[in-house]
């Protein structure tokens, strides 16, 4: 814009029109949009007879859907800002660790449930080999695939294309060792909801994957503010090239970040199995809502990641007391196309 | 023996030669400016240096180790640290995050020290030091720059173009600074400047470089008072 421009632009301001758009495309229109979304999803459900005690549970089982998602999101969105590519597979990684703690379950001798929880100590067992084994499968994959494509400087479409072709290898694989049935950690063992005052209704194993996705998020915070290598993570995400200037081995890096990512997927897959049950395509289904979490939380934040995972989860949870649950993935659909529309960057970013 | 022998090097970006047979010495303690028109390849020459290019041929020696096929992260356990021209610090981090990753391959305890002299060095930066780098001014961004760079305790420092861009009382300050640095603690510098004269005055030694090569070398006096060198590249 020339200078005599900028001199009438200060005079008399920006145009009404933009000036309009720019208020629609603020933190807090996307924020009120998807408050309208919340109470248009409440009124809904009220309208289907859903006591006040239902919606108030969905809304707690929300809240751990969305720390499964944000498990599973937090990765995608670390692999994104250390390596700028979306990472299609990582629903499949989701999968892989569920199955690997289901076989560690079926493996090891049944022990007698924890306290209220329907599991034993197997399954915490499966919990800790399915972690790190999904973290070296990710560190592998990278190896074999992505810094292939790293050392060529290829083109982000490459990465993407690579990452959805692994995404249906991973899953081919999976149909291939656990077949396509529909499985139980433990085939018909019961976990009553318990009955908690303002007539709440959560069962124990909800509780479960609820406490250990906040310790889980809080270490991956501490990791991420006050160790050396969570800074190191960070650096490279925000300026790779002065990351390597700095003496940070970027490739030693990205190793931990996929370990970091495959880890916590791995976590979020066991979680969601206990919640549901496990099926090949389980993290498929993961996939959509970690996008849209990502996304609305602003891409390549975790802290964004993770608030954008529990809004999600919430607004999934509270829709099925008006609709079919199965309609759970298009809510997320709806809310990363509203945020797309209004604030593609998300609600944390800055104006690019 | 000199601190940094870059011996006839000749190299470029893909196909595109830049550098051809360049030859500079710094000398321990020393401050060497490389000047020259734009596009003469000065930035070229810092970069060959830290390992971000490799020559095509010749052979850059530091601390008496060839370092021509040496990485950048490599080269920074020899003791060497470079401040580029543009993004030159971790925006997102704070200032203390961004002095933390330049000590990254140091794992000894005396960082907590170098981080106090550098907050001497730059008292603004101690005052600042929970703010994100990125949103600092143009001055203060060098500062935290030249600052992490030097938490490695470097035995020589590259800066490429350290006062591009900043005001001219803000150019004199950093200048003074890396006097400074050179002086109290004994860290060689080799610089690339625009600013040709005032980068000379404080230079021991100066090479001019032109079209990929390097044309004149002398000390930092006899360059200034070169006529061609004036002529041509001091702007009269």
């Amino acid at each position: 814009m020339t200078q005599a421009g900028e001199g009438v632009r200060a005079a008399f301001g920006p145009r009404p029109g933009e000036r309009l758009k720019a208020a629609l495309q603020t933190r807090s229109a996307l924020a009120s949009v998807i408050a309208l979304f919340f109470v248009l999803l409440i009124a809904a459900g009220l309208v289907q007879d859903a006591s006040a005690g239902r919606i108030l549970s969905l809304f707690v089982w929300g809240v751990m859907l969305g720390g499964v998602i944000g498990l599973g999101g937090i990765g995608l969105t670390l692999v994104y800002g250390v390596l700028k590519f979306p990472n299609f597979s990582h629903g499949a990684l989701a999968t892989l660790g569920a199955y690997i703690a289901f076989s560690t379950v079926a493996y090891l001798p049944k022990s007698e449930p924890i306290g209220p929880f329907s599991f034993g100590w197997e399954l915490v067992a499966g919990l800790v080999i399915a972690m790190p084994l999904v973290g070296l499968v990710a560190i592998g994959v990278d190896r074999v695939m992505y810094r292939r494509l790293r050392v060529q400087r290829s083109s982000l479409v490459l990465f993407a294309m690579a990452s959805l072709a692994m995404a249906f290898f991973l899953r081919s694989v999976i149909y291939l060792i656990w077949g396509s049935d529909f499985r139980f950690y433990y085939q018909g063992r019961a976990n009553p909801a318990l009955d908690l005052p303002l007539g709440l209704r959560v069962q124990a194993d909800q509780i479960f994957i609820l406490l250990l996705a906040v310790v889980l998020v809080t270490l991956v915070y501490l990791l991420l503010e006050k160790t050396k290598m969570g800074k190191a993570m960070r650096a490279t995400a925000n300026n790779p090239e002065l990351a390597q200037v700095r003496g940070i081995n970027t490739e030693k890096v990205i190793a931990y970040t996929w370990m970091l990512s495959g880890a916590l997927a791995a976590a979020g897959g066991v979680m969601y199995g206990l919640a549901s049950q496990l099926r090949p395509e389980m993290g498929f289904w993961l996939l959509l809502p970690m996008f849209a979490a990502v996304i609305m939380g602003s891409i390549g934040n975790p802290r964004g990641a993770l608030a954008g995972a529990v809004i999600i989860g919430v607004a999934q949870q509270v829709s099925s007391a008006a609709i079919s649950p199965a309609y759970g993935p298009g809510v997320a659909f709806v809310l990363l196309v509203l945020t797309l529309l209004i604030r593609p960057q998300g609600l944390f970013g800055e104006r690019s | 023996m000199p601190l940094l022998k870059v011996e006839k090097v000749t190299c470029g970006y893909g196909d595109m030669q830049v550098l051809t047979d360049v030859s500079i010495e710094v000398k321990r303690g020393e401050v060497v400016s490389i000047i020259g028109p734009n596009g003469a390849g000065k930035s070229t020459v810092m970069k060959a240096v830290f390992g971000l290019l490799h020559p095509w041929s010749g052979r850059i020696e530091f601390d008496g180790v060839d370092i021509s096929r040496h990485e950048p992260y490599q080269i920074v356990e020899t003791g060497m640290c470079y401040v580029p021209q543009v993004a030159n610090v971790f925006t997102e981090l704070t200032v203390d995050e961004n002095l933390d990753m330049g000590a990254f391959v140091r794992s000894d305890d005396q960082v907590g020290d170098r981080k106090q002299q550098i907050f001497d060095l730059f008292p603004r930066l101690y005052e600042r030091r929970r703010q994100k780098a990125g949103k600092m001014s143009g001055g203060e961004r060098q500062m935290v720059a030249m600052g992490s760079a030097l938490m490695l305790d470097p035995k020589l420092i590259l800066l490429d173009e350290p006062s591009a861009g900043l005001a001219p009382k803000m150019v004199d300050h950093i200048f003074e600074r890396i006097v400074h640095v050179n002086r109290s603690f004994n860290i060689a510098v080799m610089m690339v400047e625009q600013n040709a004269k005032q980068s000379l005055q404080m230079a021991h030694r100066g090479y001019v470089m032109a079209s990929g090569e390097n044309r004149v070398e002398g000390t930092g006096t006899e360059l200034l008072n070169d006529p061609d060198v004036a002529r041509l590249y001091l702007g009269g």
